[in-house]
């Protein structure tokens, strides 16, 4: 298995505001794009030939990934003008594709081990896993290694063994993408046309973004792996402990207190007297100001926070100005999204470019949609869709 | 600009150089064509693109051989006017990129010596000339030959039965490619490296001999050595990474370019701003050169320099500086030049040098020829630039410029700070204006229908104007003037009617008040107005017909943001127009002619 076809046309709509200018392919997650990791962990196992399948607001991503130069692999874009399914993403690929080819989605994050373990499995195949909550997956139904049959988000789930949408083909798919929108569609009539297909369950990472705050699971699963390394200046009396990682041309102040796991890009002006707790990831060209406590987040680029802030189990996309002696600490929420109520315990997530001025208290789960304006002192909560300014 | 390539070794070298060709179609061209010695001399060459020239010229045998794309200077684009030129006996080819000055003498004189011309070119001299030397030893009756030319060229000679090529440059890029049991000449570093990422770039009055596995380079009868460089940038960051064209690609490109400049130089806001006490105390006024895109960014430091640093500043048309050059003593020259090659910007830094003062060059290609002979060279990270309308590098060229003024600022620690703590949001602002990339599509789409337009800026934001309009000629071939907002009613304005449109550049500061008067005098001369404000500028909003609105910024960065948006609708204009946006036509990428 040499090539691999990732399916990255998708917009996830209940990621936004993160996703309202950028396909979620490209939310960063350890300072990279979660398709990044995808792809660096096929191009760990050998799998260098990658067909994106790209659609909404692809333009971000072509200015990730680029010809895939920096990954060390060759990528060829195919476009879905329509996300209409999966199945019909993969078909846009087919005049590109080898005899045989893996299928992944560019918004899973899975690491190279699992890769590996699943490209010995015979076309076609497909990468299941067992879950606690299956309900909001395929959910497949298996007769020894073959599979029987694979049921969307059901109501009462037969199995906890579901669909992880990583797919080993062969070119004989494309006879059932034709009549059917999504990929699971098009395995069960291949299956119900007397065809077998393969599953195989497989240790090691594997998960899905689908909401906002799955952005800081992810991030503190990729942290898990990060090595120590320091490319910026770490002025006297800082203290890194564990797993840091600093980017070229940051500076560390004095009686800054970092424990790992942490990622800190370039560029970056960090402290004095800050104080960065594990799982958190900081990206290129982000001053964080002396007083500041930093935990488990994942703050996006070009972004500044004001002296003596708190944040904690929060998400703070590109662009943010925060003034002096913001508050986001974490606690149960009540979220809904798409008119379910999600019971999760999160901080803040800020879409991009806002600018908050000193002193806004930010209550648990608060969603600030991009380019928003929050005056001082103010008193947040909910969710506040784009461009809102409170006064 | 013309192109040349050269390729000596053991593979079959037809299509490595057609290889090489495409990658030099960048520079512009309008002909191209390629030589072979092999068993027997091999030409073909014709006015038309190389795509069609690999597939219309035979398949020729050889492992040596020359190659060029011809941009017209003298004579018309045609088969006989492309390169690569022969002598009278056919067994000479020559590929030449310059002007030979004294063309027209020496053609008459080899003439009446009894040569026959087939081509109008200055170029043909050269293999008449070097014909006319030739005594057994091909490098010597090309020294000879070149002694008796006056201008600039990058040449590359093949002689029948002769398993080598010779290699000259006086004021015209060239480079050596350094492969494995073989090697490659060309213009510029993109067209060889898919092959190799070793390079020597040849100085003015070098002359080399190049074998599949040796290369020998004389100066003044002297063999000296050249030192090796390494190439960082890959052939892939001149691929066009999923965008259709590469200008697209360039204009997404900016946020990192803007990131990367100021990882790179501001990572501590204290020592940018202590770069203020190192700034030199005999420096009395600033003088910014460039020509096109990179005049506009010099006028836009003018600007800044006013700004931040308080002495006399003036920016100047590098190709004008020279006639009027006085008094340069004492004076800070800072030349911009994308490409390093530009021959105007060259003549005006040596004449700068000249009258005594310093000169620091900001380029975007490292080791060009501007970085060798200026006091002090500061790159642009902008990557390699494909798109012959320039758009990052321009954007590269103001961060240069931003840190250059502020390093020399007067301006007080406060307002510097402020500045700072806003340059780290640039990035981000101008990623905004990329996302707002459907609405102005729709701008441009409305754009695409009229045939003359007009933009029109007041203070920091005129060079602006200027630059709007450059990239809307360039690449969408609408008749676009550029101006400052009060001149428009000193003579303009008996254009101005329902078919012209003016784009207006609105900034809420001192101007404000004056272009909001100007846009009522357009409008009541009956032709629509697109606006370009900032978000939140109501007053613009009652006034124009459209408004394309960018984030909120400090006034010294309105040109960063304003600038992309620009850049955006000049290329969807272009693009509903069906034009070749990465190559227009008759221009060139990097103007080495003067």
């Amino acid at each position: 298995m040499k090539q691999a076809v990732i399916l990255a046309a998708g917009e996830g709509q209940r990621l936004r505001p993160f996703t309202v200018t950028k396909p979620k392919a490209v939310l960063s997650i350890a300072d990279k794009p979660i398709l990044g990791h995808v792809v660096e962990a096929l191009a760990q196992n050998g799998i260098r030939n990658i067909i994106i399948v790209v659609g909404y607001k692809k333009g971000q991503l072509f200015d990730y990934m680029g010809s895939g130069e920096q990954f060390g692999v060759d990528i060829t874009y195919v476009t879905q003008e329509r996300q209409l399914g999966t199945a019909h993403a993969l078909a846009q690929a087919e005049a590109a594709t080898e005899d045989e080819f893996l299928v992944l989605p560019g918004d899973n994050l899975i690491d190279a081990d699992t890769i590996a373990q699943f490209v010995s499995v015979k076309p076609e195949a497909v990468l299941v896993k067992e879950v606690a909550n299956p309900a909001r997956y395929g959910v497949v139904s298996i007769d020894g290694d073959t599979i029987k049959e694979i049921v969307e988000k059901p109501e009462e789930a037969k199995t906890n063994i579901i669909n992880t949408g990583i797919y080993a083909f062969t070119k004989g798919i494309f006879r059932f993408t034709e009549a059917e929108l999504d990929i699971p569609d098009a395995l069960n009539s291949m299956i119900a046309q007397g065809y077998s297909v393969n599953a195989r369950e497989v240790g090691g990472t594997w998960l899905d973004v689908v909401y906002p705050w799955d952005i800081l699971s992810l991030n503190d699963a990729v942290l898990r792996q990060i090595p120590v390394s320091s490319g910026g200046i770490i002025e006297k009396g800082v203290s890194l402990k564990g797993s840091v990682s600093v980017g070229k041309d940051t500076v560390i102040r004095s009686n800054s207190y970092i424990t790992g796991p942490v990622v800190i890009g370039e560029g970056c002006d960090i402290g004095p007297n800050t104080c960065i707790s594990p799982a958190t990831s900081i990206g290129n060209n982000v001053v964080i100001s002396p007083f500041t406590q930093i935990k488990n987040s994942v703050i996006d680029d070009d972004i500044n926070i004001g002296p003596g802030s708190i944040i904690q189990h929060s998400i703070i996309d590109n662009g943010c100005v925060i003034g002096a002696h913001f508050i986001a600490s974490s606690g149960a929420a009540e979220i809904k999204i798409d008119n379910e109520h999600y019971v999760v315990n999160v901080g803040a997530m800020l879409g991009e470019d806002c600018s908050l001025g000193n002193g806004v208290v930010a209550q648990p789960g608060v969603i600030v949609g991009n380019y928003s304006q929050i005056q001082a002192l103010k008193l947040i909560g909910g969710r506040l869709p784009d461009r809102s300014l409170v006064v | 600009m013309c192109g040349i390539i050269g390729y000596i070794g053991e593979r079959q070298a037809q299509p490595i150089l057609l290889g090489c060709l495409a990658k030099l179609e960048y520079r512009g061209y309008d002909s191209c064509g390629i030589a072979l010695a092999g068993s027997s001399f091999q030409v073909y060459k014709d006015a038309i693109r190389v795509g069609e020239l690999a597939k219309a010229s035979p398949r020729f045998q050889g492992t040596i051989g020359i190659g060029h794309t011809r941009w017209a200077t003298h004579g018309e684009p045609s088969q006989t006017n492309a390169h690569p030129h022969c002598d009278c006996t056919g067994k000479i080819a020559v590929v030449h990129n310059g002007i030979i000055h004294d063309y027209q003498s020496l053609k008459q004189q080899l003439i009446a010596e009894g040569h026959k011309f087939a081509s109008e070119t200055d170029t043909e001299v050269i293999s008449h000339l070097i014909e006319k030397h030739y005594q057994g030893d091909l490098e010597k009756a090309v020294v000879t030959a070149l002694r008796e030319i006056e201008g600039s060229y990058a040449i590359i000679v093949l002689m029948m039965g002769d398993p080598k090529l010779i290699v000259a440059r006086k004021d015209s890029p060239l480079i050596i490619g350094i492969g494995d049991r073989e090697n490659f000449i060309a213009s510029d570093v993109p067209a060889i490296l898919d092959y190799t990422n070793r390079v020597i770039y040849l100085e003015d009055d070098d002359i080399g001999v190049i074998n599949s596995n040796s290369i020998k380079v004389r100066r003044n009868d002297k063999i000296i050595s050249r030192e090796e460089h390494k190439i960082l940038w890959s052939a892939a960051q001149a691929q066009k990474g999923g965008y259709e064209h590469f200008m697209l690609k360039e204009i997404h490109e900016q946020p990192k370019v803007i990131r990367d400049t100021l990882v790179g130089w501001v990572p501590l806001t204290e020592e940018a701003t202590d770069c203020t006490t190192t700034s030199d105390e005999n420096v009395e006024s600033i003088l910014i050169l460039g020509c096109g895109t990179s005049y506009h960014a010099a006028m836009i430091g003018k600007y800044l320099a006013k700004e931040l640093v308080g002495i006399p500043v003036r920016a100047e048309l590098a190709a004008e500086f020279s006639y009027h050059s006085q008094g340069l003593a004492r004076t800070m020259t800072i030349a911009l030049t994308q490409s390093g090659e530009t021959a105007d910007v060259l003549i005006a830094i040596r004449r700068a040098k000249e009258g005594g003062g310093k000169v620091i060059t900001i380029s975007n290609v490292v080791g060009s020829t501007a970085s060798r002979i200026t006091n002090q060279t500061i790159y642009t990270r902008a990557g390699p630039e494909i798109s012959v309308a320039a758009t990052k590098s321009f954007i590269a060229q103001l961060m240069a410029l931003y840190w250059l003024m502020m390093s020399y600022s007067k301006a007080d620690a406060r307002r510097l700070a402020d500045i700072l703590f806003e340059l780290r949001q640039i990035p981000s602002k101008v990623q905004q204006v990329l996302d707002n990339e459907d609405n102005i599509l729709e701008h441009a789409k409305y754009l695409s229908a009229y045939e003359n337009v007009f933009f029109i800026g007041r203070g920091i934001n005129y060079p602006v104007a200027l630059e709007g309009a450059l990239k809307l000629k360039e690449v969408s071939y609408i008749h676009a003037e550029g101006y400052a907002a009060g001149e428009l009613k000193h003579g303009p304005f008996a254009l101005l009617g329902s078919d012209t449109p003016v784009i207006a550049i609105v900034t809420q500061d001192s101007t404000l008040k004056a272009m909001l008067t100007n846009i009522k005098e357009i409008k009541s001369r009956k032709a629509p107005v697109i606006a370009l404000a900032e978000e939140g500028c109501e007053a613009v909003e009652e006034l124009a017909n459209e408004v394309i609105t960018v984030p909120r910024v400090d006034t010294v960065f309105s040109p960063v943001v304003n600038t992309v948006a620009l850049q955006l609708l000049a290329y969807y204009t272009a693009k509903h127009r069906g034009c070749p946006i990465d190559f227009p036509r008759n221009l060139a990428k990097s103007v080495t002619v003067e």
